[in-house]
């Protein structure tokens, strides 16, 4: 009994020893992570967005987009793009779940027009060399200029109109089939993302 | 003289990778390319070098009846700093190495020194088998990803060296081709050292 008491007291002294160190670790970090994501996300928007003066990722708007397992609202975020109060443009974040490997997270911003000024790739697990091409210029530069209404929204090997990527189509495939959803949904909201620029528009 | 040789058998007579075939899952996994592969190595070195000193100063104190998960308790709780220091201060390489920092736990070479060396040795050789290991490991892990890299995508460090008309071997940044790269390197060190 003498031995399992010294066993318990030694393993429980480890580790509340390790739970608290981890605590500081975690308080000295919980600021430059929030700093890391903060900057992370204003790279992407602004590699999406047309040039702008505000900041978007402080002026958002969240609309509802069905229910979580949970059956809570799932909140879409939109980030508007402004330059002298004017709306310039709107980013918002879609997330592909059919990659090859893992969830694919897609900036897409589009212009007042609701054309697609430009898509950044935020988060992926794509094969490096084949599916992580949906990374280059070559491919994210063929969404500039396209909306719902101008292009097929598939890629060439199902009958659209996107280059797919030699050796790599189910990304892609993922990337323009999400894309392509989140301006529909974006279409549909439109009107909720402007009512409270009234005065500006 | 002990101590050098403490450090030195980690990097080849007992190189992790190629001798003693440990944590074989970063070392297949994340050697899609040279970066990745030095920065798991470096990563996992400076988690297996805490946790051999830790266990070596306390290797008095932890009954035997418990060191397996005190060991785990340890080495866990660098991993998690580890990892936490990447998201706040190196975000890309935290990107890229994604899901294979909190494995760095359950890679057994830092579980096996932790046993086999740092909870029979004081601080000082505890720290110098660690960093060998480690940095044995890393030179493993950047060897396997530089021919990984070069052969699957033409470059070497993101760097391309064979130009746009080199068609890429695609297998060899698949996980096959993690399996064939290492295949043929134990092969090729089996017999230039059966020669010797």
């Amino acid at each position: 009994m003498k031995e399992m008491t010294r066993l318990l007291l030694a393993l429980t002294l480890i580790a509340v020893c390790a739970g608290f160190i981890l605590s500081q670790v975690e308080r000295a970090t919980r600021e430059p992570i929030k700093e890391q994501r903060r900057l992370q996300m204003l790279k992407a928007l602004s590699a999406v967005l047309p040039p702008f003066d505000n900041s978007p990722d402080t002026d958002k708007v969240e609309i509802p987009d069905g229910l979580d397992k949970k059956g809570q609202p799932r909140m879409k975020t939109f980030y508007r793009a402004r330059q002298g109060g004017e709306l310039k443009g709107v980013a918002f974040k879609v997330i592909a779940p059919d990659g090859y490997s893992g969830n694919i997270e897609v900036m897409v911003g589009v212009d007042p027009q609701d054309l697609i000024n430009g898509i950044a790739i935020v988060s992926h697990a794509e094969t490096p060399g084949l599916g992580s091409k949906i990374n280059e210029p070559a491919f994210k530069d063929q969404f500039k200029g396209k909306g719902l209404d101008n292009v097929d929204w598939r890629v060439k090997k199902d009958g659209g109109e996107f280059d797919q990527i030699t050796g790599a189509t189910i990304s892609p495939r993922a990337v323009v089939g999400a894309v392509s959803k989140g301006l529909e949904f974006y279409r549909q909201h439109r009107a909720e993302l402007t009512t409270d620029l009234g005065a500006n528009q | 003289m002990s101590l050098l040789k403490e450090f030195s058998k980690g990097l080849w007579k007992e190189n992790a990778v190629f001798k003693l075939m440990l944590g074989m899952c970063p070392v297949l996994a994340v050697t899609t390319s040279a970066e990745n592969g030095l920065g798991m190595g470096l990563a996992t070195t400076f988690v297996l070098v805490c946790s051999n000193s830790v266990v070596a100063l306390l290797r008095k104190l932890i009954p035997a009846g418990v060191r397996i998960p005190a060991f785990i308790v340890i080495i866990a709780s660098f991993v998690t700093v580890v990892q936490l220091a990447m998201e706040a201060w190196v975000y890309d390489l935290y990107q890229a190495l994604g899901i294979f920092i909190p494995l760095i736990v359950v890679n057994c070479l830092i579980l096996g020194r932790a046993e086999a060396f740092a909870s029979k040795n004081p601080l000082i050789p505890a720290l110098a088998d660690g960093l060998g290991m480690g940095l044995g490991f890393t030179l493993g892990l950047f060897i396997l990803g530089t021919l990984r890299e070069f052969f699957g995508s033409g470059a070497i460090l993101g760097v391309n060296l064979l130009g746009s008309s080199y068609h890429p071997m695609l297998l060899m940044i698949l996980p096959p081709g993690a399996f064939i790269t290492l295949g043929l390197l134990l092969a090729l060190i089996k017999r230039v050292t059966a020669r010797s």
